[in-house]
């Protein structure tokens, strides 16, 4: 591996310039993409916590090409987030938008990402070798998650929107209010929560089997190479999408192809 | 077996697509590579049509002979002193492939060395490192043939992202052979000097990236259709004429970005900061200078090479080939064969860790 | 003081927003005439209170409009008419001051005056929240609420003017909701994410 650059020589990004007005605490740089750029700050009130998605400009495109892009970006999200919305999907809602401007402030959701809550989860049981369904230790809170991850997915589907960038670090488990527990017997999990999707930047609205199949396939992919112990808990996730919605059948079928497709491709990532 | 300076030397033969190269490369004790010569012979068709494959795979018969004596010469190395024979497998054109395999098996059999059967894409992956010293970049690789985005891991060159249609340089050669553009010395170098005429405006064309993967067709398309606008007088986006050079610049402008942008993901997602331009699109230097500016941004560099070496050579198959022949790779007479479709991650790299 | 002056998180400019609720409006026709004329004496943003819902919903809009005053974006003629748009889910102007504009038969108010502390084009000494009070409660004949309040918004709220205003009748997210706060909550939300969304 080449040498990674040391942390003085990190580039310093700019903040986008909304960002530069007063607010009650500095904003937090969450996360950094090719994309963009991810803060979390406030909304109008010190008590509204907020995610601001910034796009800023590339200065190796031509400037034309590059504001007509961010500005078709920026939109076409805001306008899945919405689809979304209206039609139940768990997603963070927008707070404003200024697409000349490369921003957007969205809703920030409290919680652990996904991909968190199953690695505490078997973190905590090491000795367990779950690529098989060990019948023997009690599974249930990881199937139910799963479960919720699938019928989130079908809703999704349902609406007309594909991910494109489905991982387990693309959705949150927003805590439950108290005594919303689903689990019998009170006790709380980590795994515990709404399921609910983010990163709408490579999105589209599509109906096709094809894009569907291809979205359930990149989250395979992500699930068994980010949580390989817990592989055999997929399956859940299909059977409850299944469940959800209508149209899952003929999807199911050509996630068959797809895999296919992906193991003589043999991509990674 | 090393030489009395502890040298191994290779001769490549490539022909995959337009340009019969050969060249012979040494490996010295210490593993540097030098290149002993390297000397290429280019098919050019008429402006307005593309190289077919079975002229293109005439001229490398033709001139097969002459361009391996020269090699020979140029190097200034008796035949005794070759290691191996190497030639590209694939991928390329079926006719031109064969032409040249079958000059490489004769030299083999001729001088009694044996064959290493090369992938074109991994021959300037590794000559690109070579050359630049980049250790362990990003590679897109942009030629007539090929546009991927790849990344090493675990033995394999990987392929994040590439193009679902053409490849971006047929893209820029048939839009030469639209505007019927010179194919001396190469298309893609006609239309970067005439878009640097242009610029005044830039035109709509569709931008087309889905995740780590591209596509070039629908552009071609409405470029062609520009390009027939332009001369029955239609107007441009500010009302006013636009030239066969704002095409270019239109065109170059649109396609650069969207493969700067797909190979920004990629460094994003392995978490690299260099990257490595190969491939003949790789010598265009705003390509270049797009890619510099992203992974400045990144605060990493890009590497790139000049056109001995970005477009296919001999030097590259000698050199890839020599690779694999030091673990002790070699291909069998029987099973020198070529293959028009041989993906870059097929390629086990034993010789990286 | 019936006003309540308050700035914004991450807002160019140095706003101060100051907002006010009266009740028992008597002077709606003629403030509303003012506006017609444009008389620049009576540059605020008089809202009509029965299709709004929460004090967020109000900010929301100043900050939008706080924004496209800030980048030279504004729609209007000035930051206040564009508070009025901005509360609105669609582009049509007109449409947006007919909906939650003063008219002549408004009786419950929502006055908001944004001054601008630190911007290029408002340079000098701005009225402080004492005079910005001083000329409301003198232009408005009405009853202040005092305090200004979220609960005391809600209070004049016509649900059923928010929801057509809002597109909000038979959408499956609010049909999926059986607990009555939560499914006004998710509402709430839903209509200033169309606020958010207009023009795109």
């Amino acid at each position: 591996m080449a040498a990674t650059p040391a942390a003085a020589s990190e580039p310093q990004f700019p903040l986008p310039s909304i960002l530069n007005n007063p607010a009650s605490a500095p904003p937090l740089l969450i996360a950094q993409g090719a994309e963009g750029r991810l803060y979390k700050t406030t909304y109008l009130v010190p008590d509204l916590a907020c995610a601001v998605k910034y796009r800023p400009p590339k200065p190796y495109r031509h400037p034309v090409l590059d504001v007509r892009l961010t500005k078709a970006r920026l939109s076409s999200e805001a306008k899945v987030l919405d689809r979304c919305a209206r039609d139940g999907v768990p997603v963070p809602a927008l707070y404003a938008i200024d697409a000349a401007g490369g921003w957007m402030a969205l809703e920030w959701i409290d919680g652990p990402p996904v991909r968190q809550g199953i690695n505490d989860w078997l973190g905590a049981r090491p000795e367990t070798d779950t690529t098989h369904a060990d019948e023997q230790v009690d599974q249930t809170p990881l199937v139910d998650l799963m479960r919720r991850i699938g019928t989130v997915m079908g809703a999704l589907h349902r609406t007309g929107v594909v991910h494109g960038d489905l991982t387990t670090s693309n959705m949150m488990l927003r805590p439950w209010k108290d005594g919303q527990g689903q689990n019998e017997g009170g006790e709380g999990t980590v795994l515990d929560g709404d399921v609910v999707l983010i990163d709408f930047g490579l999105a589209t609205q599509s109906q096709s089997d094809e894009d569907r199949a291809v979205d359930l396939y990149v989250l395979e992919r992500a699930f068994a190479s980010t949580h390989p112990r817990a592989e055999a808990y997929f399956e859940y996730v299909l059977k409850a999408y299944g469940k959800t919605f209508k149209k899952a059948p003929s999807v199911l079928v050509k996630l068959a192809d797809v895999r296919m497709r992906g193991r003589k491709r043999s991509m990674l990532g | 077996m090393p030489d009395s300076q502890g040298r191994r030397i290779a001769l490549g033969c490539e022909g995959s697509a337009n340009k019969l190269g050969i060249g012979i490369i040494a490996h010295d004790a210490s593993g540097a590579a030098h290149v002993l010569s390297n000397v290429r012979h280019t098919f050019v068709s008429p402006p307005g049509t593309g190289f077919l494959p079975k002229d293109t795979a005439h001229h490398h018969r033709a001139f097969f002979v002459r361009v391996a004596k020269q090699a020979l010469r140029d190097a200034g190395i008796a035949v005794s002193a070759l290691d191996c024979i190497c030639f590209t497998r694939g991928p390329g054109m079926g006719g031109p492939l064969t032409s040249v395999a079958v000059g490489a098996r004769t030299l083999s059999l001729l001088w009694g060395k044996p064959l290493v059967g090369v992938n074109h894409c991994v021959g300037h992956i590794e000559m690109g490192r070579a050359i630049t010293g980049a250790a362990n970049p990003v590679v897109l690789y942009v030629s007539g043939g090929n546009t991927q985005v790849i990344a090493y891991a675990e033995q394999r060159y990987r392929i994040f992202g590439e193009t679902l249609d053409i490849a971006v340089g047929n893209c820029l050669d048939r839009f030469a052979r639209t505007l019927e553009i010179s194919n001396d010395p190469a298309p893609g170098y006609n239309i970067e000097q005439l878009a640097k005429q242009g610029g005044r405006v830039l035109l709509d064309l569709p931008y087309a990236v889905k995740g780590m993967d591209c596509s070039f067709s629908g552009i071609l398309g409405r470029a062609d259709e520009l390009a027939a606008l332009m001369r029955t007088g239609g107007k441009g986006p500010d009302g006013e004429d636009f030239t066969p050079a704002d095409l270019c610049f239109t065109l170059q402008e649109t396609i650069f970005a969207m493969l700067v942008e797909i190979t920004e993901r990629a460094m994003a997602h392995v978490g690299s900061n260099q990257v490595l331009i190969v491939g003949g699109v790789g010598c265009n230097e705003r390509l270049q200078d797009m890619m510099g500016k992203m992974a400045a941004e990144r605060g990493g560099s890009v590497y790139a090479t000049d056109e001995r070496f970005c477009i296919d050579n001999g030097i590259m198959i000698a050199h890839a080939g020599l690779l694999a022949y030091e673990t002790g790779f070699e291909t069998a007479l029987e099973e020198s064969t070529c293959t028009q479709r041989f993906r870059t991650d097929e390629v086990f790299v034993k010789w990286r860790n | 003081m019936a006003l309540k002056s308050t700035t914004l998180e991450n807002c160019p400019w140095g706003a101060l927003v100051h907002l006010a609720l009266f009740h028992d409006v008597t002077n709606a026709a003629f403030l509303h005439s003012q506006l017609l004329a444009r008389n620049p004496e009576y540059e605020y943003a008089f809202i009509d209170a029965s299709a709004i819902f929460s004090e967020l919903q109000l900010l929301s809009a100043a900050y939008r409009a706080i924004n496209a005053a800030a980048t030279s974006a504004l729609q209007t003629p000035n930051v206040h008419s564009e508070v009025i748009l901005s509360l609105s889910p669609n582009n049509n102007i007109a449409d947006a001051y007919r909906r939650w504009g003063i008219s002549p038969k408004t009786t419950s108010l929502i006055v908001i005056k944004i001054i601008f502390h630190d911007s290029p084009s408002f340079p000098g000494p701005q009225p402080s929240a004492p005079e910005v009070w001083s000329t409301i409660s003198r232009l408005v004949s009405g009853t202040p609420v005092d305090p200004f309040s979220d609960a005391a918004v809600r209070r004049e709220t016509d649900w059923a003017t928010v929801r057509k205003y809002y597109k909000l009748n038979g959408v499956p997210a609010l049909q999926a909701i059986a607990d009555d706060a939560a499914r006004q909550q998710k509402m709430e939300q839903l209509a200033i994410m169309g606020m958010a969304l207009r023009g795109l």
